[in-house]
């Protein structure tokens, strides 16, 4: 009997697959849906910022051949809506992941001290944001400050702290900054900064001009990434970017990856997806011969 | 897979023709290379330098397709000044359309440019030899839409004017709700609290009954969270936005809108 379950730190999923954050995490109702229509492992909400926003006007989301450059903006209600949100979820054993995009290292903490209080089962920081000024990337790719933000979360916090991490040339620095920091597990990638132009309207699309690229085209850089980090952490890390199905899933965890996340596809394929990509690692490991995720992770890396 | 990301593509349409079509509202024919939407689904809409928006199609004949805009704010007031030979760009069709499928007879209910989907499922209802009244309602008969085409389709047609200068002297709803009995379904667009009642009806008199519902649409892909119902969690860009009465009874349609980024409006 294959067996699906896996544990991030003090999370236990029932599967493997998570949401991502930003695709069906900003409203109770559609998590509440997810978690309904689908056997989900965890959720991980929209990111949550410090006062509300409202977003990048549209154009949000453009056309590449291998996948999708968006630039929603962060839209999210604040972070005091949290607790109505957290508190009308029926988590029915589904660990809710709270994102967070903040601005200092103070705001990060106090966020996610009132996540935990409302009820979430982890945090996600999110220092990877393509797109939003003073909220992602910056951040993310100064290894000391990532520490910092680590330290600072970690020290009021009891719920594992995870940290999202984006394509930058320090990542790996960035990451061992963070588990030294006392980071439970390691979330990567985040989409890629692009730029999408229509040759006949001879402008770019995105009213933000840039976008961040998800989707298949970015799938084996997240297998790069994924794959350094393992050679140099131990804490778990949760494979993002560009997964359409178990095929791609899998590969995840031979490079190293505990779990892994997924969004674009829910757009591309629907929520019926996400049972889909389970039941296609559940096949692969009967048939392969594997009882559990653990005895896949990093198998890549043999000799 | 390839056919999904295909639909993200945006499309250049040049406009062939304009036509007025009421007081405040437009008709643009474009040439665009999109596939042929179903009636009640949706494209976006953008003007470079404006927003991206949806608009329901009120036809499509070979490679022509028709928007039939209101103005309401900058982009659409934009693409009121837009003449032939320019462009306009889309992507789409997206979206649950009607089902036009069901048994039967229909009832077609439309205020104001909800008339949109409304007229291009009864050309298409007409094409399969339905059965099809049309009733139109507005302000003053100067806003009324599409009353000579929906003859021309051979469709019953009834017409109600708030001011009484032409037809009914009052609502659509209430020319509708003396109808829906005689009929095994109705579609209906326009006005939300319009709308809700059309449904309460439907729903009495268990009437099968589509209607297409609007929120806010920003990506019109199902991932960006911004037109969601609460609290079924029903994305109108890609579950609806057609849904049938059943689907949208205890949800927040016709009680609130939630504007992103989650701001309850009431309807008025
Ligand atoms: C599925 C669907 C089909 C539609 N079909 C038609 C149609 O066939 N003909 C037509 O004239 N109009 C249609 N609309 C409404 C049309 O999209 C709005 O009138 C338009 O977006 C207004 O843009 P604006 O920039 O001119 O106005 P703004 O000043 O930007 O906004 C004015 C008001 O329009 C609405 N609105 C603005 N942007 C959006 C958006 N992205 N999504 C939804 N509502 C918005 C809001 O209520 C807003 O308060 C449809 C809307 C939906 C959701
Ligand atoms: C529409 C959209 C919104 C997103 N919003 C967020 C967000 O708020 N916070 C975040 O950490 N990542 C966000 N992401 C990034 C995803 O979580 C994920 O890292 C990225 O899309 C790569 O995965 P994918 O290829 O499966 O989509 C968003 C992605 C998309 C497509
Ligand atoms: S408009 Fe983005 S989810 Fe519907």
């Amino acid at each position: 009997m294959v067996n699906l379950k896996v544990s991030i730190s003090k999370l236990k999923l029932k599967t493997p697959i998570l949401l991502a954050s930003g695709v069906l995490g900003s409203s109770y109702s559609t998590i509440n849906r997810v978690i309904r229509e689908t056997r989900i492992g965890a959720i991980v909400t929209k990111s949550f910022t410090w006062e509300p926003r409202v977003g990048y006007n549209t154009p949000i989301v453009a056309y590449t051949k291998a996948g999708i450059v968006n630039a929603v903006g962060l839209t999210n209600p604040g972070y005091r809506a949290l607790k109505e949100i957290l508190g009308n979820i029926v988590k029915n054993d589904v660990p809710i992941v709270v994102s967070i995009a903040a601005s200092t290292s103070k705001e990060y903490a106090e966020i996610a001290s009132f996540a935990e209080e409302n009820g979430a089962d982890a945090v996600e920081l999110n220092l990877s944001c393509p797109h939003v000024k003073g909220h992602g990337l910056e951040i993310g790719q100064d290894p000391e400050y990532v520490g910092k933000i680590v330290h600072e979360v970690r020290s009021v916090l009891k719920i594992p702290v995870i940290v999202k991490l984006g394509l930058t040339d320090r990542i790996v620095d960035s990451a061992l900054k963070a588990e030294k920091a006392g980071a439970d597990a390691v979330s990567a990638i985040n989409s890629i900064r692009s730029v999408v132009i229509d040759v006949y309207a001879r402008k770019p699309i995105l009213s933000n001009i840039y976008g961040g690229l998800s989707g298949p085209a970015i799938h084996p850089i997240a297998v790069r990434v994924v794959f350094d980090l393992y050679k140099n952490i131990e804490i778990p890390i949760i494979g993002i970017g560009g997964v359409t199905d178990w095929v791609d899933a899998v590969e995840f965890f031979l490079a190293g990856a505990s779990a892994v996340a997924i969004a674009s596809v829910i757009a591309i394929k629907g929520l019926k997806v996400i049972d889909e990509i389970i039941k296609g690692i559940e096949e692969y490991m009967d048939k392969e011969g594997f009882q559990k995720i653990s005895e896949l992770v990093g198998l890549a890396h043999g000799n | 897979m390839k056919m999904f990301l295909e639909t993200l593509k945006m499309c250049k349409a040049e406009i062939v023709k304009v036509v007025k079509e009421a007081e405040g509202i437009k008709s643009l024919l474009l040439e665009t290379s999109i596939e042929k939407p179903i009636p009640g689904q949706f494209v976006m809409v953008w003007v470079p330098g404006f927003e991206e928006i949806p608009i329901s199609p009120s036809m499509y004949e070979r490679n022509v397709l028709r928007l039939t805009v209101a103005t309401v704010g900058e982009t659409t007031r934009k693409i009121h000044s837009l003449k032939p030979g320019e462009r306009l760009f889309i992507r789409g069709p997206y979206g649950r359309g009607f089902n036009l499928d069901e048994k039967g007879n229909f009832l077609l209910i439309a205020g104001g440019y909800g008339a949109a989907p409304i007229i291009y499922a009864l050309h298409e209802l007409r094409k399969k030899g339905k059965n099809v009244a049309y009733i139109i309602g507005a302000r003053s008969k100067d806003k009324l839409l599409f009353v000579s085409e929906a003859r021309k389709f051979n469709a019953e047609v009834y017409i109600a004017t708030d001011d009484g200068s032409l037809g009914f002297k009052g609502s659509a709803v209430e020319v509708a709700e003396k109808l829906i009995a005689k009929y095994d379904n109705v579609l209906a667009c326009g006005p939300e609290r319009m709308l809700y009642k059309i449904m309460l009806k439907c729903l009495e008199l268990g009437v099968k009954c589509q209607i297409s519902i609007e929120r806010y649409i920003k990506c019109g892909i199902g991932i960006c969270g911004s037109c969601v119902l609460d609290p079924k969690g029903l994305r109108v860009c890609s579950d609806g936005p057609v849904f049938y009465a059943e689907e949208l009874a205890n949800t927040e349609f016709g009680k609130y809108y939630t504007y992103p980024p989650g701001i309850k409006k009431p309807i008025e």
